[in-house]
């Protein structure tokens, strides 16, 4: 058994056992909170394992329970329903023992079956979406179930009804593989009985139990007293505002309707001056990278020379310090400040326009080119920023025309048909370094990910020695090497790590900085004190 | 001629409404010289969100970029969405319904067919779908806007026809052997040059605010195009915050729509007594 | 009179079966698919899972085909499922019409309460500053677009006085359905106030009234009976006609009050490429249109007994 893991252990059995809430009062149990689900469009369906939106999981969430969950402090996933996990010395085995007082939210008790089962459903999706097939084919034999070639997974296996051994098919990191927000555990007895209701009326394992749904408008959790962390939550009840609307959440903070919310640019210098607002914000560098990418097929951008320059030429500090309103962290390569395989070393472009015009002119673009860049609304990483770059790239004689598009559009043009000369997005950038870096790997298809086609066979082959490299010191440092020729490369425009806000009434405790996805709040630790207008709200 | 004057002096909204319409319309012909900036190259960022002042009256928005220019400008792209849509919403109601009314038959019952689908399917989703087929940008803004508010001119047309149809002057110019398509465009057409005027005239003010609504949806005219709703729209999360980048934006279409509105109903009392259909949809 | 209303809703069929083949081609011309919206963009994906959905879903299929099998599914009274939620289009629907309904409803009588009788009051002060003043006040309501005037509202109302809350269905009581139905309201106001006072003008110049003024009944009493009722019946044409517009804008105002109603869910399935769902949002929206003005012409029998149904 290696040390790391013996560590986790330990730090588990800590955390199931003692609140890792801010110091000070007492957490108090009892109270509502009021919380809302930002994102574009309504919320789909409950049931995690058949969606890969966010504005679903953060609710989901709540109600489910995986094998791995991410822990915000450490930054990194944990061990949730197990209370401990040994791996063997080959790097593919692991045996998880799981606490013996889980019940799902209809009373039954928990066992190894349910995993098992669990991983097969996702594995064998009958045509639905089941993103989790990315993840739990990590596991050996998963892949030959889902084609139907074995009738289990023969990576799983039940030792008795709390212990599991699970074997990987390479040595990849179990809690990265393991941990997404699309493998929960689910009962069997209630997906078969509901069928696709399942997603309207789940039942899990979390901290809080499903209430009811006003489609298009909320969803009502209520406390689970049964669930296995004793004496969590503290909350008796969790409101989703779906409320994709910027300005209306924000009016219904102000109004203190909603205990918490999300903060975009155009609110934070507003919420940043609120002497009393400004107390109680958390803040993160998120595991987002905002990025312009170039397609190589468009003649100028096959140049090198003429990417970088376009790096050079854009003053992305200005453009988020007036545009952004310091609400993003300068992008230096593609992994994140708060990736475990960021290299403090390395520097950003940095705005530099006269080496932007030498670079244009060695390429032969002294005179410029004209290139249509498509985007969203989005504030941050949509059409304004490209109408910001406007005057930036007059400067060496670029014309950059944006061109508004829906999400749907784009998500055509970029992933499906790859038709575009520049777009300007998000792209998830963690937390595994490794998962994160693979989009670029030129065994990665276009419409898998790797939407500007890059390829480098140097940058492959550092994400390959990763790949089969077990130590994780040496691993980190062929990620970061492997970021730097990326960055070099410039098959992209550096632009931004988002900076998450998230702004809460002053008494509302435990929510936290959660770098992977801001409104991934887990509400097992979250309470409110008797000054909330709903504290004594059931 | 001289009848006409004393109306238009007794009417206060008529009045009104034409001077405001008429600022709006010089607004949009001589904005490069009245705009002290250019609406999108004079953008810098370090003065982004200046409040109203010296040298930026009223202010500049999140780009830098000078309002008041912005709102000069818009002045254009907004006469145009209404000009332009209610020119084509106007052309295919008239056409529908002149031809509807004149040859009757299987050729009125498919035009009031189709007229009644329009009428019932809601002006705004319709544009919602064309737009997202079309994508947002100011022509298709046009056509969206175009193709799908011309209802109401052709069953006002139709009616007329059918009305004038047995007045016995058209049956007088039918005995004297005048073709069809003569009198249709002889004595019918001017007939109905009043209500068309007032339907259309309300009909621009609609076709403002439809783009301001697509514009909230994220289906506008394409930035960095100075339209009101596209102005307006992307500055409404800092309504409280910087006020003056939404607040200049939402009066010009304010005033605008208030006095194509005042415009219109003036227009209606003294050239259409006898119509009561509202322009509006 | 019955039959006159069944042979009316028998008449909404061609009209629905043309809207429904003007709205399926549309919606299946428009780019993007729901698949690809059912993956969060911004994370790597699996295109071939990307594939399997379109085939289960029936996206692989020509487009004739997709639309006779749409049409025999709607014979059968079947809306279809949601791609991307796991719900039938028709309880997903069905969930979200009251909503809608009370909130045009509740918009409409404000409309109707506020709008004609300032109408009216214009009409009978027709050319005086009260009459401009009045249409101004009414006009200007039409003049602001509504995203914007519901901002305004949700400010002063929920933040500055806390009076109301700013968003939300609540439990589905009044206090959350007064700022969602003033902002939808308004305008309709403006609407029926101009269209009462155009009409009680027309009315006032017809020649019968002209005579009641001659045989010297008092202006008070013309007023209430012959104008009332004339009036009556060319603001219900169009305020029958003007619903298809209210509903229209329940799109910007559910999706800026976060309210649970057909328009928010049909923006979102627009948006979602979720085909069935917006089909089924449109039919129904089509329908209560009909009915509504089904509605208004049954009404027409009450209000003026000279009309008779055959």
């Amino acid at each position: 058994m290696r040390k790391w893991m013996v560590w986790m252990v330990v730090c588990t059995a800590f955390l199931a056992f003692s609140p890792s809430v801010s110091i000070g009062a007492e957490p108090r149990s009892g109270g509502a909170l009021n919380f809302m689900a930002p994102y574009g469009g309504d919320v789909m369906t409950l049931d995690s394992q058949r969606t890969n939106r966010v504005q679903d999981y953060l609710i989901a969430m709540n109600i489910h329970r995986a094998l791995f969950k991410w822990d915000a402090e450490k930054n990194r996933p944990v061990l949730d329903l197990a209370e401990s996990m040994e791996a063997a010395d080959d790097g593919v085995t692991y045996t998880f023992t799981f606490y013996d007082n889980i019940k799902f939210h209809n009373g039954r008790p928990f066992t190894v079956d349910d995993v098992i089962w669990s991983y097969e459903r996702i594995m064998r999706p009958e045509g639905e979406i089941s993103p989790g097939m990315r993840w739990i084919g990590n596991i050996k034999g998963a892949d030959a179930f889902g084609k139907g070639e074995a009738d289990s997974i023969e990576g799983l296996r039940k030792i008795d009804d709390l212990t599991l051994r699970i074997t990987l098919k390479d040595p990849v990191n179990i809690a990265y593989a393991l941990y997404d927000s699309s493998l929960p555990i689910l009962p069997k007895e209630e997906v078969e009985k509901m069928g696709r209701e399942f997603g309207n009326h789940p039942v899990g394992l979390g901290p809080f139990k499903f209430d009811s749904w006003t489609k298009g408008s909320e969803v009502v959790l209520v406390k689970n007293p049964d669930y296995f962390e004793k004496g969590r939550p503290y909350l008796d009840k969790v409101v989703y505002r779906i409320m994709p609307e910027g300005a209306a959440r924000d009016l219904a903070f102000r109004a203190k309707d909603l205990d918490a919310t999300i903060v975009g640019s155009t609110q934070y210098p507003g919420y940043k001056n609120d002497p009393e607002i400004s107390k109680n914000m958390i803040e993160v560098a998120e595991m987002f990278t905002r990025l312009m990418g170039f397609h190589p097929d468009y003649e100028p951008f096959s140049n090198k020379k003429v990417r970088q320059a376009i790096n050079y030429a854009i003053n992305d500090k200005l453009i988020i310090e007036k545009l952004l309103k310091e609400k993003a962290f300068n992008a230096v390569g593609f992994l994140p400040t708060t990736s475990p395989a960021f290299d403090e070393t390395a520097e950003p472009y940095g705005y530099d326009p006269e080496k932007a015009k030498q670079l244009m002119k060695e390429a032969g673009y002294e005179d410029g080119f004209e290139f249509e860049a498509i985007g969203t609304t989005n504030e941050a990483w949509g059409t304004p920023v490209l109408e910001a770059l406007i005057p930036f790239l007059r400067e060496i004689n670029v014309t950059i025309k944006p061109v508004q598009v829906e999400g749907a559009l784009l998500g055509e043009r970029v992933d499906e048909k790859n038709d575009f000369q520049a777009f300007i997005w998000s792209y998830e950038s963690g937390p595994d370094p490794l998962a994160a870096l693979k989009r670029w790997h030129s065994g990665t298809p276009a419409n898998a990910g790797n939407s500007v086609v890059y390829s480098n066979p140097e940058y492959d082959k550092l994400l390959d020695q990763a790949a089969r490299t077990r130590d994780e010191a040496e691993k980190m440092e062929l990620l970061k090497k492997a970021d730097r020729i990326f960055q070099d490369d410039a098959p992209i425009w550096f632009f931004n790590y988002n900076k998450a806000i998230m702004a809460h009434q002053p008494w509302v405790h435990g929510l936290q900085p959660v770098a992977v996805e801001m409104m991934y709040q887990d509400m097992t630790n979250v309470w409110v004190d008797e000054t909330s207008p709903r504290a004594k709200k059931k | 001629m001289k009848n006409l004057i004393r109306k238009i002096k007794g009417r206060t909204n008529l009045m009104i409404g034409g001077i405001i319409a008429a600022i709006v319309v010089v607004m949009a012909v001589f904005a490069p010289f009245l705009a002290p900036y250019h609406p999108v190259n004079d953008a810098n960022l370090m003065f982004s969100e200046e409040p109203p002042g010296d040298p930026f009256w009223m202010g500049t928005d999140q780009q830098g970029r000078d309002i008041l220019s912005r709102v000069i400008y818009g002045a254009r792209i907004s006469l145009a969405v209404g000009l332009i849509c209610q020119i084509l919403n106007t052309s295919i109601g008239v056409i529908l319904g002149l031809t509807a009314g004149f040859f009757g038959k299987w050729w009125d019952d498919l035009v009031m067919g189709l007229t009644n689908i329009m009428l019932s399917i809601p002006p705004l989703i319709f544009a919602l779908a064309i737009m997202a087929i079309l994508g947002p940008g100011l022509v298709n803004v046009f056509l969206a806007l175009g193709l799908t508010n011309w209802s109401f001119s052709c069953r006002i047309t139709r009616s007329q026809v059918l009305f004038t149809r047995g007045l016995d002057y058209v049956k007088a110019a039918k005995a004297l052997g005048y073709g069809r398509i003569r009198i249709m465009f002889t004595q019918i057409l001017p007939n109905i040059v009043g209500p068309i005027l007032v339907v259309a005239t309300l009909g621009v003010a609609d076709a403002i605010l439809l783009e301001a609504a697509l514009s909230f949806l994220g289906l506008g005219t394409q930035p960095p195009t100075p339209s009101w709703g596209g102005m307006l729209s992307s500055a409404r999360e800092q309504l409280f915050t910087a006020p003056w980048i939404s607040i200049f934006p939402g009066l010009a279409i304010f005033i605008t729509v208030l006095g194509l509105n005042l415009f219109g109903d003036g227009l209606r009392d003294i050239l259409d007594p006898h119509t009561t259909r509202s322009g509006k949809a | 009179m019955f039959a006159y209303a069944v042979r009316r809703i028998l008449q909404f069929i061609p009209t629905i079966l043309a809207i429904s083949l003007i709205m399926f081609m549309l919606l299946n011309v428009l780019p993007g698919n729901a698949a690809m919206m059912a993956m969060d963009s911004r994370k790597a994906k699996d295109p071939e899972m990307i594939e399997q959905l379109k085939k289960r879903w029936g996206l692989d299929k020509p487009l004739y085909v997709r639309y006779l099998l749409y049409l025999k599914d709607l014979a059968h009274g079947d809306l279809g499922r949601s791609f991307i939620r796991g719900d039938e289009v028709g309880a997903l629907v069905a969930a979200r019409i009251w909503p809608t309904l009370k909130l045009a409803f509740t918009a409409m009588a404000i409309a109707v309460i506020l709008g004609i009788p300032l109408g009216f009051f214009s009409a009978l002060k027709q050319g005086t500053w009260l009459d401009t003043a009045s249409m101004v006040g009414a006009v200007s309501g039409v003049s602001v677009p509504q995203f914007w005037l519901g901002l305004l509202l949700m400010y002063f109302f929920a933040v500055q006085f806390r009076l109301l809350p700013p968003s939300g269905y609540g439990d589905g009581d009044i206090a959350h359905l007064i700022l969602p139905s003033v902002t939808l309201g308004v305008g309709y106001t403006a609407l029926l106030a101009r269209t009462t006072r155009a009409a009680v003008i027309e009315v006032l110049n017809t020649d019968y009234i002209r005579t009641a003024r001659a045989k010297g009944l008092s202006e008070l009493l013309i007023n209430r009976k012959h104008v009332l009722r004339n009036t009556l019946i060319l603001v219900m044409t169009t305020a029958g006609l003007q619903f298809g517009f209210l509903i229209g804008q329940t799109v910007i105002v559910e999706k800026l009050f976060s309210w649970p109603g057909l328009g928010s869910l049909l923006v979102d399935s627009i948006f979602m490429r979720d085909i069935p769902v917006t089909q089924g949002c449109i039919l129904v929206i089509i329908s209560v249109f009909l009915l509504v003005n089904l509605a208004v012409d049954l009404l027409y029998a009450f209000v003026d007994p000279r009309i008779e149904y055959s």
